[in-house]
């Protein structure tokens, strides 16, 4: 077991230090300047100079990969230029936000996908399971974007429900501010739960072990609810992890929309501005988060089965 | 059956989808709008017309999010500096009605040496910072320092030109030397740059101070929120006495314009900037808002690069491609009648030649085709011009001149780029035509700052990257803006506008305002020269009747 750890550490290193330099690299070689930017019409190549000078950014490629490097291994992520706060900082106040707005969407999304799926299950193939399949791929080809919008306008403006824009802390003002932005992530995230779970179980209630199930005289909501969901729903929980970078283009669609001072948002900001440490530590930490989560899930799985840390020797 | 069914189903919900997208309004026609400032035709005029009332916080809508509070350090344009010019003071101002003229602010008058070299400004008696603590003039001194030393102000050293000294020379005088005369002194230290702020607290806090900075503006910092809004509440001891009528306000940051747009017809915010052109007519439908267009130095410019072709380094190609645009029809259809129709190369000021003495820029397609028959390409040519993503008016505007300069035999490539490419592009040079910038606005009212940008190679911008050069004109925008006879600058203003035009080192498409929407309960809403808000006139009347 020890012997795979370490191999799984040193490949996860491996592919950290891949993101790092994919991150300095990509955003590097994007056309744009920090400086010309923030000068705008009074970019003259006097004040282009001092601005690069003040920033590190008259130092070489390699060098400032290497200070990029030992800024990753201290945690100083350095000063954001286009923010003038430090990147620490600035990242630890609109995480928040962006968490609390994509697990508040996903809860949603489960709470009413779930129920979806196991009556698109039970009544697979009636007129029920084609509609909750229609009306769920319905909610997931409307652009989050257009999707935001609509619902700002009836429940915001019409009904006044709540509020259009805005993020409050709190927890009556995260519900207040966060529940339009939420609703529009979860119904983005519909289908993906419901045709997922759906599938799994439509599988999984066909089994033989269901059927013994069935046979000692349960209820049909105790086999489904207990029986068939615990082996269903595993699937859905691994899907929702490898669509990281979906729910980051998510986010800044609806950041923008709602007004959320969240990291998505930052993220478009600091490409726009080419705010280098920025855009870098952001997207290393979100690469980061991936390897780290896998690594851990590659743990606990090494553990649950011996096959996988023996490397499949019988 | 059930497959027709689901068929049919899927088209009502396209339908309905489809239509729900549909815009409110046709594309073209003018609309009419009030001047910021002007009372509206609604019911709120009565209201507003009575004597301003003290008390309210007003919520306004932004969209240019406040990254910085440092006058000296500006990342995010007018998100910055119109949230500095609540808690900051200057010397002097710009005129809060919106003239160019510049009126007192920190300094109730100031002396003029027959020579311009030598500024003495005298003080008003008890100025207080707003924490309570004495403004002095050593005060004045040390930031009119900062604001010369172009390690400090990087991005508008080029004001700060020809300051020699300045010395505080008793509590309440501050003389400062030039080392030649700059015409447009006053105006170079109305602006942000040179913000008064506080000396001891900015030491003793070091950055810090920038997030609760104490200055000598109307407003006082009470929460900044990065990414999401900044409050402010009345400061007690500004030096206009009543104001600001506000009790607080708070700014929401909403990038998205319809967001902007429902939080104002929603009544969460009170007053929105940033107002599409598209959506004015409609909002201008509802009894309880008012629009306004808010008049600035601001055009949108396109640069011709007459270095890499060589067609237009030929003037009378360049005013062939000015007269073959059809600035009306781009200001009904694109701006909806709000835009202007320039007669100067640069923004509009109110030094400008009038209509009548210098018209404005006119649509001749016949004359356009006389000009390029003067010139070596008659046959036309071919040019790539580029434009920013990401705004619909200018894949609009593009669009049309494309359309327009094909008449004329010029082939337009169009090459829409990421904003940021656009603007790296023209720095480099790397363009042929561009619209290196969605709004091209002056820093000051009048024309000396960009005159210089065009004229004279110590701008070191290639003549904002035309590459154009002309001796002449160097020579009358040197004299010009080292002039200190004020009377005798409207006259040399005019000379150097003809001289511009007739050369058209860049084309000027359009002058255009700034739109802002307001409850009709919000009065007094009036910007200064450079369209930034003067909220400390700004107050809120009761319901009328």
């Amino acid at each position: 077991m020890l012997t795979y750890l370490v191999k799984r550490l040193m490949i996860s290193i491996v592919v950290l230090l891949g993101i790092a330099f994919l991150s300095f690299l990509i955003i590097h070689a994007v056309p744009g300047n920090p400086a010309k930017i923030q000068l705008g019409v009074h970019a003259n190549p006097t004040t282009v100079a001092a601005l690069e000078h003040k920033w590190g950014l008259d130092k070489s490629w390699p060098e400032q990969f290497w200070l990029y490097l030992g800024n990753i291994v201290t945690f100083n992520f350095g000063q954001s230029t286009a923010f003038s706060t430090g990147v620490s900082e600035l990242i630890g106040d609109r995480v928040g936000p962006s968490l609390l707005l994509l697990a508040y969407g996903i809860l949603i999304a489960v709470v009413i996908g779930v129920p979806l799926a196991i009556v698109a299950a039970v009544r697979q193939g009636g007129w029920v399971d084609n509609a909750i399949r229609v009306l769920t791929t319905f909610t997931f080809a409307m652009p989050p974007f257009w999707l935001g919008l609509m619902l700002a306008l009836l429940l915001g403006f019409e009904l006044k429900l709540f509020p259009v824009s805005g993020y409050e802390t709190g927890i009556s003002g995260i519900l207040r501010t966060l529940t339009l932005p939420a609703l529009t992530i979860g119904l983005g995230l519909l289908v993906i739960i419901v045709r997922n779970l759906r599938a799994n179980l439509v599988t999984v209630l066909q089994s033989d072990y269901i059927e013994a199930v069935r046979a000692r005289g349960y209820s049909e909501l105790r086999v489904v609810g207990k029986h068939a969901m615990r082996n269903s729903i595993i699937g859905v929980i691994t899907i929702l992890a490898s669509l990281f970078g979906f729910f980051v283009g998510l986010l800044v669609l609806v950041e923008n929309v709602f007004q959320i001072p969240g990291a998505g948002t930052l993220l478009v900001q600091g490409v726009a501005k080419r705010d280098y440490k920025l855009v870098q530590t952001l997207v290393f930490l979100s690469g980061a988060a991936v390897v780290v989560i896998g690594f851990f899930t590659d743990a606990l799985y090494a553990w649950l089965d011996p096959r996988i840390r023996l490397g499949g020797r019988g | 059956m059930r497959k027709l069914l689901l068929i049919g189903a899927m088209g009502a919900l396209l339908a309905l989808l489809v239509s729900a997208c549909g815009g409110s309004s046709g594309g073209g026609g003018s609309i009419s709008v009030a001047q910021e400032g002007e009372g509206g035709t609604k019911s709120v005029s009565a209201a507003c017309e009575k004597e301003p009332v003290a008390g309210g916080q007003l919520v306004y809508s932004r969209q240019l999010e406040t990254v910085t509070l440092n006058p000296r350090e500006i990342k995010n344009g007018n998100g910055d500096i119109f949230a500095q010019e609540m808690v900051f003071s200057p010397l002097v101002r710009n005129d809060p009605s919106g003239t160019d003229e510049v009126v007192p602010a920190l300094a109730e008058k100031w002396d003029i040496s027959k020579d311009g070299l030598t500024y003495t400004f005298h003080l008003r008696p008890g100025l207080k910072y707003s924490d309570g603590s004495p403004l002095t003039a050593e005060d004045i001194a040390w930031n009119l320092e900062q604001f010369a030393d172009p390690e400090v102000n990087i991005s508008l050293a080029g004001v700060a030109a020809g300051m020699e000294s300045v010395k505080a020379t008793n509590d309440t005088t501050v003389v400062v030397k030039l080392e030649h005369p700059v015409a447009a002194f006053l105006y170079n230290i109305a602006i942000f740059p040179a913000f008064i702020v506080d000396k001891a607290k900015l030491e003793a806090e070091g950055p810090a101070y920038w997030k609760h900075p104490v200055g000598t503006g109307p407003f006082i910092v009470k929460e900044f929120a990065g990414g999401s809004h900044i409050t402010f509440e009345k400061n007690p001891y500004y030096f206009e006495k009543g104001k600001p009528y506000l009790d607080s306000m708070r700014w929401n940051f909403v990038p998205n314009s319809n967001t902007r747009v429902l939080a104002l017809k929603s009544g969460e915010a009170q007053i929105a900037d940033g107002i599409p052109f598209s959506q004015v007519e409609s909002l201008q439908g509802e009894s309880n808002l008012e629009i306004q267009k808010v008049e600035l130095p601001q055009e949108v410019l396109l640069v011709t690069n007459t270095k890499a072709v060589p067609a237009l380094a030929d003037p009378h190609v360049r005013r062939a491609l000015s007269l073959a645009i059809n600035r009306q029809q781009l200001n009904e259809t694109v701006f909806r009648g709000t835009g202007t129709v320039p007669n100067s190369v640069i923004q509009n000021f109110e030094l400008d030649a009038s209509d009548q003495e210098v018209p404005p820029f006119e649509f001749n397609v016949e004359k356009a085709k006389e000009e390029m028959a003067k010139s070596k390409f008659a046959k036309g040519f071919s040019v790539n011009l580029q434009y920013p993503a990401g705004s619909d008016y200018f894949k609009q505007m593009a669009l049309l001149i494309e359309q327009e300069l094909g008449a004329i035999g010029v082939n337009v490539k169009l090459e829409e780029l990421e904003s940021s490419a656009v603007s790296e592009k023209w720095f480099e040079g790397e363009f042929q035509m561009t619209f290196p910038f969605v709004g091209t606005s002056s820093d000051v009212p009048v024309p000396d700052e960009y005159a210089s940008f065009y004229a004279l190679p110590a701008a070191e911008l290639d003549a904002f990257k035309s590459f154009w050069t002309n001796k002449k004109a160097e020579g009358l925008v040197e004299k010009f803006i080292s002039s200190t006879n004020e009377a005798g600058r409207k006259a040399e203003w005019k000379v150097i506008q003809e001289l511009f035009n007739e050369e058209m080192p860049s084309l000027n498409v359009m002058d255009f305002p700034l739109i802002n929407g307001h409850q009709t309960t919000v009065c007094g809403t009036k910007a200064n020269g450079m369209g930034v808000d003067q909220l400390q006139e700004t107050w809120i009347a009761g319901k009328s009747s």
